[in-house]
């Protein structure tokens, strides 16, 4: 296809991208426990820089171990994990793939915190638990907001050490910067609380810290709410920021330097509006009950995915609000408000997989660019198929399957009607180990794609 | 809300920075070494939770404490009013799991009955003789008391000791407290109640459905009970008393008792001992008597006591009577039944409301003394509490009386024996029963409201009992209580009055007999006349 929008490279101030396809930000539980990473995670990015995304935005990256979301993570807390980080990164850059470390900190929203958090209730703007699993929380103190600061600062160096091609801040999704930047969860009476500045100071000073340890020249783009939708799933919980309010900050965040905003939805993840698709409660019964002592609400929740006559219970609060929104694209319309305000690029994230789409809210001006997860997940080579005017053979189904899995196993697709068998979706969940970090005689070097029967029809070689 | 689990154990909790803090405890092996702020909190919530739970089950508890256990009765400052409608506790009692006692279903079960059998008691309650007063919805002598979760009802002594008399027809009835119940078929009215509790009619859609009509509204819990537990329970109870004293309320097989008798002790030793009747001689069973007065009890005590005189205690013979009544030593309300006990020593005895011919009167005194009727019977002075005659109060042979005998057979060796077996090791215990060989001589204050007259109430005036035998009615009508001032007594001989058929007693059924007591039987008519006209004045 002659100038396919999505195929346009895209120019930020620091950073050029091949396409307009970013692989949005997936974990999955590959690495060491303690954060320390391992092949898997470079055969999991190789993964999609062989099918074909402009840049990967990483998984969630801790900056410090109390921020981890779940144990396997690979964290950024210290300097020696830049040899690994270094390793991955040169994976990804074989494909001219770029690489984007996203910083985080969960705050309070840890799912699983680990043996390591597991005595500490967890950071955060606030004391109050979080909504949906009840997890625990302290408000932090000045010192520790300070400490914070300088966590994210070094983590921007080192990621910059190891040859990233950029820093995302994690300010979405519930995790420690909305819990700062939502008017229905900071509820501090001091400099970090009350209105819409003062909420946005944390990030902010975080923007500033980097960008005095990294300098002007590195990408550094920060994940936003458009809106928070707080009371999405329990509608006697506070909303949260409005549009409004969110087009402020990401204001503010341009003119402290960020180089992009990345837009998302959702006062906390997973939420009823985002990801979008189903939400499968056979699923929530198998693995959230690894989550059972991370909150005190958690044993109440996993009664109602449990217990069948509960579940339309759980269900009907979980649905009630989608339908506001669209599956695909689930946030564009947002997103352009964004486009609109800002001078920055957007990236917009929320189940782009349909190649149309993606060239309408590219070439009608609603984004730069848009970051994709759980459709890459199904395929990893979606942007070489979208290049070839194809459509997937087997598209990802939006079953969040995947998501519900990554508690408690190694991240993959988990769509059994994509799959012969669950023999043969469990083998492909399994290639993530592939190639061995002790390479094997006779093992191929190089990851496959995903599908297995689609692996090479779109297969990009090292560059 | 304020997570701070250190606040929780009063204890240090780690910092984020800081270390975990192993909880010291003072044994080797404990589980729970570690508190994890999860832990912690839901700790706390189980607190909380349990805590509410517990609150909840505690009240629960102390409700059903408050709803089932509670005792309470209304307490009447009159004396008067109190003897008619306070409890003596016949009402059934002890705990809910093992409940003693009552002879009548529950206070609204009781009110509805007559309404669930129309056909078993057409003239309602009144027709078996209770006595209505304005102001109770209860008749005089049926009392009401919350027990075991609902408001019960039993009996108490104004209901044999509570009698009427009018002057005409068309007159006013009196009430007179302490005076034989002289209408009260007693009998009947427990068969009422056995018949129409085992009703197939009487079901809780019945039941329910009828208080509804009548204004009486349930609550959702007590129409709950009603159908769980308390239609079931007064029907047990009812097979219970079919079962001890169906054989005592079936005239097919008894002589009726009528209007102002009982069968004093064979209901006894049914419900307070449990013999089984059918085993006994029926001649045994054959005992209707007529209730005594209830007045001037003081100067009594001493005498042998009831019709047989198998008793010289005043106290024992009122608990025994009170067991009469319905109580079992459970049961009993002891103060209740000594209050009235008190009061009827003084009772006045009530004077003869009619006219006396003070000349005729003292001719008959002359009579009395000269006929010996005094040496048994004391005169008039005793409702002063002047006592003479030396028999008074004492037991004639039944050889020498030649009155009815099966009263007197009724009280057996064996259940003498049967009544010191109850309250043991109490300061209730009997210990003054007796079986004697005759009939005690009763002294005769206020005779004129206490007939018919001997023990049976076979005889019904004074002056037909101043006659041999032959000359006393064979068959007469009972029930009616229009007074006769000729004869002294109740006037025998109306039939019907409106819709009431009254009882025609029959002298010459078991136990009825209205042989004996020839004493004055050979004075001249006139004699006889004045000796009646000097009783009036007793």
């Amino acid at each position: 296809m002659e100038n396919d929008p999505i195929f346009q490279p895209l120019k930020f101030r620091n950073l050029t991208v091949k396409n307009r396809i970013f692989r949005s930000s997936i974990s999955g539980r590959f690495d060491n426990y303690d954060g320390s990473g391992n092949q898997a995670r470079a055969n999991w990015e190789e993964k999609f820089a062989k099918g074909g995304v402009g840049a990967i935005i990483t998984s969630f990256v801790p900056v410090h171990i109390t921020g981890r979301i779940l144990p396997n993570y690979p964290m950024i807390d210290a300097d020696d994990k830049i040899p690994f980080w270094r390793h991955v990164i040169d994976t990804v850059h074989k494909y001219d793939c770029r690489f984007i470390i996203q910083l985080s900190h969960s705050g309070r929203q840890r799912d699983v915190p680990g043996v390591e958090n597991f005595m500490h209730p967890g950071i955060s703007s606030t004391s109050k638990q979080d909504t949906f699993h009840g997890l625990l929380c302290q408000a932090a103190t000045q010192k520790q907001i300070d400490d914070l600061v300088s966590w994210f600062a070094q983590g921007a160096r080192r990621a910059r050490e190891a040859g990233a091609d950029g820093v995302e801040l994690h300010s979405s999704h519930g995790y420690l910067f909305t819990q700062f930047l939502s008017s229905a969860i900071n509820d501090r009476k001091d400099k970090y609380g009350g209105d819409v500045e003062n909420r946005a100071r944390f990030l902010v000073e975080v923007i500033r810290a980097i960008r005095k340890e990294v300098g002007n020249d590195f990408h550094v783009q920060a994940k936003l709410n458009a809106v928070d939708a707080g009371n999405a799933l329990y509608p006697w919980e506070k909303k949260g920021n409005s549009l409004e309010e969110s087009l402020q900050i990401a204001k503010m965040a341009e003119a402290e330097g960020v180089d992009a905003v990345h837009v998302s939805i959702g006062s906390i993840f997973p939420h009823p509006q985002l990801p979008s698709g189903a939400f499968p409660p056979d699923e929530l019964n198998w693995w959230y009950g690894g989550m059972g002592s991370s909150g005190v609400r958690a044993y109440l929740n996993y009664a109602m995915f449990h217990f069948k006559i509960l579940r339309p219970v759980f269900l009907y609060l979980w649905n009630r609000s989608k339908k506001q929104r669209p599956i695909e694209g689930v946030c564009a319309e947002e997103a352009r408000e964004f486009k609109k305000a800002l001078k920055v690029p957007i990236i917009n994230t929320g189940g782009y997989q349909d190649g149309d789409l993606i060239r309408k809210v590219i070439s009608e001006g609603y984004v730069d660019a848009v970051s994709i997860a759980r459709p890459l997940i199904a395929n990893n080579n979606l942007p070489l198929i979208l290049k070839h005017g194809d459509v997937p053979e087997r598209p990802c189904t939006f079953c969040n399957r995947c998501l519900v899995n990554a508690i408690a196993n190694p991240l993959g697709c988990y769509e059994p009607r994509r799959f012969r068998d669950h023999e043969e979706m469990i083998k492909e969940v399994m290639t993530v180990y592939r190639p061995q970090p002790f390479p094997v005689p006779g093992e191929p070097t190089s990851v496959a794609l995903s599908p297995s029967w689609e692996a090479n029809k779109h297969g990009a070689e090292p560059g | 809300m304020a997570q701070n689990p250190a606040k929780i154990e009063g204890q240090t909790l780690p910092t984020i920075e800081g270390q975990t803090r192993v909880q010291a405890k003072d044994r080797e092996l404990v589980d729970n070494v570690y508190g994890s702020p999860v832990d912690l909190w839901q700790h706390r919530f189980r607190r909380i939770g349990c805590g509410i739970i517990f609150l909840i089950l505690l009240l629960i508890i102390l409700w059903a404490i408050w709803r089932f256990e509670r005792d309470t009765t209304e307490s009447y400052a009159d004396n008067v009013e109190h003897f008619k409608y306070g409890s003596i506790g016949s009402e059934p009692g002890g705990s809910l799991m093992d409940s003693q006692g009552g002879l009548l279903p529950p206070y609204e079960i009781f009110r509805v009955l007559p309404q669930v059998t129309p056909d078993r008691l057409p003239g309602g309650y009144e027709s078996l003789g209770l006595t209505f007063e304005k102001g109770h919805d209860l008749p005089v002598g049926v009392t009401k008391r919350y027990r075991l979760g609902f408001e019960q009802v039993g009996v108490n002594c104004a209901l044999c000791h509570t009698g009427t008399w009018r002057e005409t027809p068309a007159g006013e009835r009196h009430i007179v407290a302490g005076m034989p119940a002289n209408r009260l078929q007693i009998q009947r009215l427990f068969k009422f109640i056995l018949d129409s509790t085992l009703d197939e009619r009487f079901t809780a859609d019945n039941v329910i459905g009828l208080m509804k009509r009548n204004g009486v509204h349930l609550s959702w819990m007590d129409r709950l009970l009603y159908r769980a537990t308390l239609l079931a329970r007064v029907r047990e109870a009812t097979l219970q008393m079919q079962g001890r004293m169906g054989l005592l309320m079936d005239p097919a097989q008894v002589t009726e008792w009528g209007p102002g008798r009982v069968d004093t002790f064979n209901p006894y030793k049914a419900l307070q001992f449990n013999w089984p009747l059918a085993q006994l001689p029926r001649q045994e069973l054959n005992a209707p008597s007529d209730y005594p007065s209830l007045w001037n009890q003081a100067p009594r005590d001493g005498m042998d006591l009831h019709w047989d005189g198998n008793n010289a205690s005043l106290a024992e013979r009122n608990l025994s009577a009170s067991l009469g009544a319905g109580v079992t030593p459970v049961t009993i309300d002891h103060p209740n039944v000594d209050r009235v006990a008190a009061w009827a020593r003084t009772l006045p005895a009530p004077k003869y409301p009619f006219a006396i011919d003070a000349a005729k009167a003292t001719r008959g005194q002359a009579l009395y003394t000269a006929a010996h009727c005094l040496d048994c019977h004391g005169d008039h002075r005793f409702r002063d509490g002047v006592k003479t005659g030396q028999y008074l109060g004492k037991v004639t042979p039944i050889a020498e009386i030649g009155t009815d005998p099966l009263r007197l057979n009724s009280y057996t060796f064996p259940f003498a024996s049967n009544q010191y077996t109850l309250y043991p090791e109490s300061k209730y215990s009997f210990r003054h029963f007796k079986k004697t060989g005759g009939y005690a001589n009763q002294p005769l204050d206020a005779i004129w409201a206490r007939g018919p007259y001997l023990h049976n109430g076979s005889v019904p005036t004074l002056r037909d009992l101043l006659e041999p035998d032959a000359n006393r009615p064979a068959t007469f009508y009972k029930g009616y209580d229009v007074y006769d001032q000729q004869k002294v007594g109740f006037v025998y001989n109306v039939a019907s009055e409106g819709a009431t058929q009254y009882y025609l007693f029959d002298t010459s059924k078991p136990g009825n007999g209205k042989a004996g007591h020839y004493y004055g039987t050979t004075l001249s008519p006139d004699e006889k006349d004045a000796l009646v006209e000097y009783m009036k004045t007793f």
